[in-house]
């Protein structure tokens, strides 16, 4: 770019950078990342059994949100939080996003139209 | 432009998904996905259905019938004719429960009035044991898969024909709920059985080639290659579940009984051609 529009592009580029830069980094970085403490793992541990066992009363359990448990139970005892905590946030959200798709498709169950 | 061919992709999307007419009586369903599979491969003779995905490919169709030369399931045919043959403890058998002989795969699953619920070969096999103060067999590998490769051996040839009788709703009911189970989107991969083994029958999934939906319950027990040995219908309902990262339930579950019963429903009219070796 050059001109008079260089100067003024200058610094919306660095505002849209900084933007991308703190979306970006909350994304990887989620709250509390990186100084979890076992008392803050072990209430997601056990929404995110909840979650599970909720998904699961209704049919809608996915494969290895139970395996993501365990996982995250054992990095916890090891003294690996971060990695537990990322698990444990797994199993939660593979817990709601299964409740909610079996909810979904309770009764509205759709047939494709070439099967009419 | 974009925002044309958007809306008009998500409007074929909603007309392709439009909720159907869900309690379409059974006999109708049959003639629809049967018609569905006739149009779609018109040069596959209906009969051949019941070969699965070697109905859809030359090769893998000449591949399996070199394995045929040798079935690999034979050792569990020997071993489920000396299983029939061996009494129970209180001197009764097998025989006692089925007058008819083994030949009798075709009578299964079936809607059993007295019990309310659907009776499958497996659970079948496991009421006769308890009738007679035995203990039920695990529904995972032998003896059980043992027994019914000799029956499926025995029945070859009978023509499948599952009934849903009309003077009980509670067997409507329960095709129903399997008809419901087979067009469930669940899993991670939010897929149906039926997005796999309906249109997209025929197309390669790596090195497989999906089969299609009628003609899958014909050859049960399976040896599969895979598990190096024979399994159930229901084992491969496991890991059908599994493959699109959905929990899967229990083996002869009321769920899984309830598929079974609509799934081979389809396939009324095909021969039994158990049991079968596959990839």
């Amino acid at each position: 770019m050059k001109g008079r529009y260089a100067a003024a592009a200058q610094p919306r580029r660095l505002a849209t950078g900084s933007l991308l830069a703190v979306a970006l980094f909350s994304m990887v970085l989620p709250a509390g990342a990186g100084k979890a403490d076992r008392a803050e793992f072990d209430r997601l541990h056990a929404e995110a059994e909840q979650a599970r066992k909720k998904a699961d009363s209704i049919g809608g359990q996915w494969r290895d949100t139970a395996k993501f448990l365990k996982q995250a139970k054992a990095a916890a005892d090891a003294g690996e939080l971060d990695k537990a905590m990322k698990l444990a946030r797994r199993a939660k959200d593979e817990g709601e996003l299964g409740y909610r798709q079996a909810s979904s498709q309770k009764g509205n169950v759709q047939i494709p139209s070439y099967l009419k | 432009m974009t925002g044309k061919i958007l809306a008009g992709v998500l409007g074929a999307a909603c007309f392709a998904l439009a909720p159907a007419m869900l309690h379409a009586d059974p006999q109708s369903d049959l003639e629809v996905y049967q018609r569905f599979f006739k149009e779609k491969y018109p040069d596959i003779p209906f009969t051949q259905f019941a070969d699965g995905a070697y109905a859809l490919n030359e090769q893998m169709r000449e591949n399996w019938e070199a394995i045929e030369e040798f079935p690999p399931y034979g050792p569990f045919v020997d071993s489920g004719e000396r299983l029939w043959a061996a009494p129970f403890a209180n001197g009764k058998g097998y025989a006692d429960c089925f007058p008819d002989g083994p030949a009798m795969q075709h009578k299964f699953p079936r809607w059993d009035k007295e019990q309310g619920q659907v009776v499958t070969l497996s659970l079948a096999l496991n009421q006769c044991r308890e009738t007679h103060g035995e203990k039920p067999m695990k529904y995972k590998g032998s003896p059980l898969v043992d027994l019914l490769s000799y029956i499926a051996y025995q029945s070859r040839g009978k023509k499948i024909n599952v009934v849903v009788p009309k003077d009980d709703p509670r067997a409507m009911a329960a095709y129903q709920k399997g008809k419901d189970f087979y067009f469930t989107r669940r899993g991670q991969l939010n897929f149906s059985c039926a997005h796999c083994h309906f249109k997209n029958s025929g197309m390669s999934l790596r090195t497989d080639i999906l089969s299609t939906a009628v003609g899958q319950t014909t050859g049960w027990p399976v040896y599969r290659s895979k598990w190096g040995t024979a399994g159930t219908l229901h084992r491969r309902y496991t890991g059908c579940n599994k493959q699109v990262r959905a929990k899967p339930f229990k083996r002869e579950s009321e769920q899984y009984r309830n598929l079974e019963y609509f799934h081979t429903h389809m396939s009324n009219g095909l021969a039994l051609n158990g049991p079968a070796a596959r990839k």
